[in-house]
C-alpha cells in the first residue's frame, strides 16, 4: 500500500513522501559513570497521513527520540550529539482554501512553500520548493510556535501531565491563545492591523502577552470589557469544541472541573483534546494508554485511530505493548539500546520479523497456544550504554551471535521492499567492509 | 497439572484440599464530609464476595480499575480488616461443608453455628498462635517494586527479615539462607549488600519474590506482579513463578487487569465488577465459554498480536463510565453498561439521575427527587413543561429498550413526575456448568 501511494505522489513533485525524518539522531545524557549513549543514530521517516509505531524496551531510547521532536529534553545532562530530525510543516491548500482539490489529494493541505523561493526551489530547500525545517537547530522562539501548534504530543500519564491547579478550561484554552489569537481576536472583531491603543492591549491580552496595565483597563472600559468578553466567549466555544472532538460527553462541565475530578479515561481525552486543538500535522503519542484499563484503552485507540483518519495527521506512537502496536500502527520501527533494529511494515513485522531481537520479543507475548512456564524469555537486560564499543548492541542477550557480532556494528540494511533489518544474520558481513574496519 | 517430587511437598494427605476459603467478605470505606467529618456514605469497595482457594493452583481476579480486586486480595493477606464477612484459612473438609451449610441459616443461628470454625480457622478470629501460623504461610509480592523495598534497606535485610523476624535463622546461617533465596530466582551471593535502587524493574519484582518465599508459604497473593515490567521480562518472572510453584506447591492469587497474562498462568479465574464477584470458574470455560456480558466485554477489549482486521471492527466497546461505587447500580451492578441487559436487571431511579445527565438542559431544572423505595419515587421540575419533556424522553428511544420495559409507571401531575420500575433482587451467582458460576439473568 505505501509503495502505491509513494509512486502516485511522486509524480507530483510538490507532495513529498515523507513529513519527518530524523536522520543519525544522538542523543547523549552526562552522567559521573560517563556518556550514557541513550539514542546513538537513529534513522526512520515517518511518512504523510500514516501511523510509525516505536516500540522497545524500557530505556531502549523510544521515549528520548520521541521528546526530540519537540526539543522537550533536558539540556544539560542531555547532549543532542549530532543527527538532524527535518520537519515539512503543512499550510491550507493554497489552490482550494482547505475544501480539497486535485493538487491536494482532497485533503486540503499541502506542504508549506520555502520561505526563500516561495516555493519555485532554491538551494535553501535542494530545489523542491518545499519549507523543511531542523527542529534540532531552530530557534527557540520559532519551536514554540511550532510546539502544540504544527507538532503536538499525548502524554503517558495524563495525571502528571496536567496542571492539577488550573481547570481543564484554563489549560487546554492556553493551546488556543498561544497559537489562534488572531482567530480570536477576528470573532471578537478587531483587526489583525487594527490601530490604537485599545486593540493592542486586547491583542496582548488574547495572547497571553498582557501587562498589569491591559487588566486594569478592560476592568475600567466598558467597550473593552465587552470586546474581552466576545474573545472569551470565543475561547470557551472553540475548547467546548475541542473536547467534544473526543467524545467527551458535557463539554461545558468538564470545562470547569479540575483533573482530578475526572476519571483517567476522560483524563486522556482531555490530553487528546488538547493535543488536537489546533490540527497538528505530526502528533508524538508517547505510551497513550499504558495507564488505562483495557475496556478504555479500546476506546481511546478508536478515537486517536478515527481522529487521525479524519483528519490526514501523521502519529509516532511509542508504546513497549506489541499488541496495541499490531492494531494501530501501519509501519512500526523496532528499538534496541539507542538503535533502530528492525523496521518494516506491520504485516511484515509481524508475520515475518527478521531481527532475533524483535522475534523474542513475539515469544515472550503470553498467547492461548504457549504451555505455561514456556515464555520464551528474553534473557539478561537492557545494557547500560556507558561509551559502548563497536558491536551489536544485542549480541550479548542473543542466542544467534556469531564471529562478527562481538567486534563489527551492524548497519540497517533492506531485506525485502520497505523492511529493513540491521542484523549480520542478513547481511553477512564482506571481507572488505571488515578489512575497512 | 503436574507437580514435581521434591523435599518441598507437602504431607499427601492435604494435597488438593482447599487452602483458604473466602466467606462473603465485605469493606466498606466511610465517606466523611463536614465540620465534624460525620459519616454520609459508605464506598463498597469490597461488596459480599465468596470463593476458594485450592493448595497449587493458580486463582486469576481480573476486572477494571476500582472493581475492588486490590482490596480483595488486602483481605485475604489479612493486611486489612473485612467489614464483614471472613477468611477461613486450612479448613478440612468436614469445617468447609458445615461452614457452607451455616451459610444458608438466619443470621441468629449462623453465629452459633460458626463459633467453633470461626475460633479455630477465621483469620480475624483465631488465636495468636494460629494467626502466626497463617501469616508465615501467606506472603503477599506487590505491584509496584519502588514502594514495596525500604530504599534504605540491604537486600540482605529485606529478604532475611522474615526469617529473623519469625526467628528461623540468624548470623552466617541467615546469609546462606538469603543467598539460597536468591539464588531460587535467579539471583546470587554478589548482590547481597545492594540497595533497590541499583536493580532493574525485573530484578526488584525478583527480590520481592524471594522475600516472599523465605518462609516456605503455601499460598503467595501477587498483586499485578509484572504490569510495571516490559513484556520481555514479564516472561522471565512468569516462567519464574511457574518453576516455583512447580517445585513448592504454591498456591497464587493472581490479581491483574491483563486478560493474556492471567490465561495463561490460572487455572481457574473470578471475575469482579463494582465488588462483586460476577463470574467464576475454570480458565478454559470461562475463555472459552463466559457466561457474563461483562466477561465477554473485557475479552473483546483485549488486543493480541493476531492480524488486525474484521475481528476488532465490530467489537462491542464498553460504553460509559464505572458508576459509584458509594451507590452501587440494584440488581446486576453491571445493567447500566450491559449490551444485552433485559427488563429484570434491577432498573431503578438512579438510572433516571444517570439519563438526565445526557439532557443537559433537563437535569438543570430537576429540583426534587423523593424516593420511596429504590424502585419508585417522585422527581420535582422547575415547570410542568420540563416534567413533560421528560416523561416524553423516557418513552423514546433514546433510552434503552429494557429500561423502558421495567417501567411500571410515569405519569405527570403538574411539575411532578412520578415513576415506578419492576422491583428487582440482586442477581445470585448461579452454577452454568462443572465447577462455573456466573450472575446474570440470561440462561
Amino acid at each position: 500500500m505505501s509503495m502505491e501511494m509513494s509512486d502516485t505522489k511522486s509524480a507530483r513533485p510538490v507532495t513529498p513522501v515523507t513529513i519527518a525524518s530524523v536522520r543519525g539522531l544522538k542523543v547523549h545524557f552526562q552522567s559521573k559513570a560517563g556518556r550514557v549513549h541513550a539514542v546513538d543514530g537513529v534513522d526512520f521517516d515517518v511518512r504523510d497521513g500514516e501511523t510509525l509505531g516505536l516500540v522497545g524496551e524500557t530505556g531502549c531510547g523510544k521515549s528520548v527520540t520521541g521528546r526530540a521532536f519537540l526539543r522537550l529534553l533536558p539540556v544539560p545532562p542531555g547532549i543532542l550529539a549530532g543527527g538532524s530530525v527535518m520537519f515539512r510543516p503543512q499550510t491550507t491548500c493554497p489552490d482550494c482554501q482547505g475544501d480539497g482539490c486535485e493538487r491536494c489529494d482532497d485533503s486540503g493541505r499541502r506542504p508549506a512553500p520555502c520561505p526563500k523561493c516561495r516555493g519555485q526551489g532554491c538551494t535553501t530547500c535542494d530545489q523542491t520548493g518545499i519549507e523543511s525545517l531542523d527542529l534540532l537547530t531552530i530557534s527557540d522562539a520559532r519551536m514554540r510556535d511550532i510546539r502544540g501548534d504544527r507538532i503536538a504530543m499525548i502524554f503517558q500519564d495524563p495525571s502528571k501531565a496536567l496542571n492539577p491547579t488550573l481547570t481543564i478550561g484554563e489549560q487546554l484554552g492556553e493551546v488556543f491563545l498561544q497559537h489562534r489569537h488572531a482567530d480570536l481576536l477576528a470573532a471578537a472583531g478587531i483587526a489583525e492591523d487594527q490601530p490604537g491603543w485599545q486593540a493592542s492591549a486586547l491583542r496582548r491580552l488574547a495572547s497571553q502577552q498582557d501587562r498589569g496595565t491591559d487588566r486594569l483597563l478592560v476592568k475600567l472600559s466598558g467597550a473593552m470589557r465587552r470586546k474581552h468578553r466576545a474573545i472569551r466567549q470565543a475561547l470557551d466555544e472553540r475548547i467546548a469544541a475541542a473536547l467534544s472532538e473526543t467524545q467527551i460527553p458535557n463539554p461545558q462541565r468538564v470545562m470547569q472541573s479540575f483533573p482530578h475530578e475526572l476519571s483517567g479515561g476522560m483524563r486522556q481525552r482531555v490530553m487528546i483534546a488538547q493535543a488536537l486543538a489546533c490540527d497538528p500535522d505530526l502528533i508524538i503519542a508517547d505510551e497513550p494508554t499504558t495507564a488505562l484499563d483495557v475496556t478504555v484503552q479500546a476506546r481511546i485507540l478508536d478515537l486517536v485511530r478515527q481522529l487521525q483518519t479524519s483528519r490526514g495527521s501523521s502519529v509516532i506512537y511509542i508504546s513497549h505493548d506489541l499488541s496495541v502496536v499490531r492494531h494501530i500502527c501501519d509501519r512500526v520501527a523496532v528499538m534496541y539500546a539507542g538503535r533502530v533494529v528492525e523496521i518494516g511494515d506491520v504485516e511484515q513485522l509481524f508475520t515475518n520479523p527478521r531481527h532475533p531481537y524483535t522475534q523474542g520479543l513475539l515469544a515472550a507475548v503470553p498467547t492461548t497456544r504457549t504451555p505455561r512456564g514456556q515464555l520464551a524469555a528474553i534473557p539478561g537486560s537492557v545494557p547500560e550504554l556507558i561509551d559502548p564499543g563497536p558491536s551489536c548492541r544485542f549480541a550479548d542477550r542473543c542466542a544467534k551471535a556469531h564471529g562478527p557480532c562481538a567486534s563489527h556494528d551492524p548497519a540497517l540494511q533492506p531485506v525485502s521492499a520497505g523492511h529493513d533489518v540491521a542484523c549480520f544474520l542478513e547481511h553477512p558481513i564482506t571481507t572488505a567492509s571488515r578489512a575497512r574496519a | 497439572m503436574t507437580r514435581l517430587q521434591s523435599s518441598f511437598t507437602p504431607d499427601a494427605s492435604k494435597d488438593g484440599g482447599t487452602l483458604l476459603s473466602v466467606r462473603d467478605v465485605a469493606k466498606h470505606y466511610p465517606i466523611r464530609s463536614g465540620a465534624l467529618q460525620r459519616v454520609v456514605g459508605q464506598v463498597r469497595a469490597v461488596d459480599g464476595v465468596s470463593f476458594d482457594i485450592r493448595r497449587g493452583e493458580t486463582l486469576g481476579l481480573v476486572g477494571e480499575s476500582g472493581c475492588g480486586k486490590t482490596t480483595l486480595g488486602r483481605l485475604v493477606s489479612g493486611l486489612i480488616a473485612p467489614t464483614s464477612g471472613q477468611t477461613y484459612y486450612d479448613l478440612d473438609s468436614s469445617s468447609l461443608a458445615a461452614l457452607d451449610a451455616a451459610q444458608t441459616l438466619p443470621e441468629a443461628e449462623r453465629h452459633a453455628a460458626l463459633a467453633a470454625i470461626n475460633a479455630a480457622h477465621g483469620i480475624e478470629t483465631m488465636p495468636i498462635e494460629a494467626k502466626n501460623r497463617f501469616r508465615r504461610n501467606c506472603q503477599m509480592v506487590f505491584q509496584d517494586s519502588f514502594s514495596s523495598l525500604n530504599p534504605r534497606h540491604l537486600v540482605i535485610d529485606l529478604v532475611g527479615r522474615p526469617l529473623r523476624v519469625h526467628k528461623e535463622a540468624s548470623g552466617s546461617d541467615l546469609t546462606e539462607r538469603v543467598v539460597e533465596l536468591l539464588e531460587q530466582v535467579g539471583l546470587g551471593r554478589q548482590h547481597l549488600y545492594r540497595y533497590p535502587h541499583q536493580f532493574s524493574g525485573g530484578q526488584r519484582q525478583r527480590i520481592s519474590i524471594a522475600r516472599a518465599l523465605a518462609l516456605d508459604p503455601e499460598l503467595i497473593i501477587l498483586d499485578e506482579p509484572t504490569s510495571a515490567l516490559d513484556v520481555s521480562v514479564q516472561a522471565q518472572i512468569l516462567n519464574l513463578l511457574n518453576d516455583l510453584q512447580a517445585e513448592r506447591n504454591l498456591a497464587y492469587l493472581f490479581v491483574t487487569h491483563d486478560l493474556s497474562v492471567v490465561e495463561h498462568m490460572a487455572d481457574r479465574i473470578v471475575t469482579m465488577y463494582l465488588g462483586k464477584v460476577v463470574e467464576a470458574g475454570p480458565t478454559r470455560s470461562i475463555f472459552d465459554a463466559s457466561a457474563h456480558p461483562y466477561t465477554r466485554a473485557l475479552m473483546a477489549a483485549k488486543l493480541d498480536l493476531g492480524p488486525a482486521g474484521a475481528a476488532s471492527e465490530n467489537k462491542a466497546v464498553l460504553d460509559g463510565a464505572v458508576p459509584d461505587p458509594a451507590r452501587p447500580p440494584r440488581g446486576c451492578r453491571f445493567h447500566t453498561r450491559c449490551p444485552v441487559a433485559t427488563a429484570q436487571c434491577g432498573w431503578e431511579i438512579d438510572d433516571i439521575v444517570r439519563i438526565l445527565e445526557r439532557h443537559e438542559a433537563l437535569c438543570d431544572t430537576l429540583t426534587d427527587v423523593t424516593r420511596e423505595s429504590d424502585f419508585a419515587g417522585t422527581l420535582v421540575f422547575e415547570d410542568a413543561d420540563a416534567a413533560q419533556k421528560m416523561a416524553a424522553v423516557l418513552a423514546s428511544e433514546a433510552v434503552p429498550q429494557p429500561f423502558r420495559d421495567a417501567l411500571e409507571l410515569a405519569e405527570t401531575t403538574g411539575t411532578k413526575l412520578r415513576v415506578r420500575f419492576r422491583q428487582a433482587e440482586d442477581i445470585k451467582l448461579t452454577r452454568r456448568g462443572p465447577d462455573h458460576l456466573a450472575a446474570c439473568v440470561l440462561g
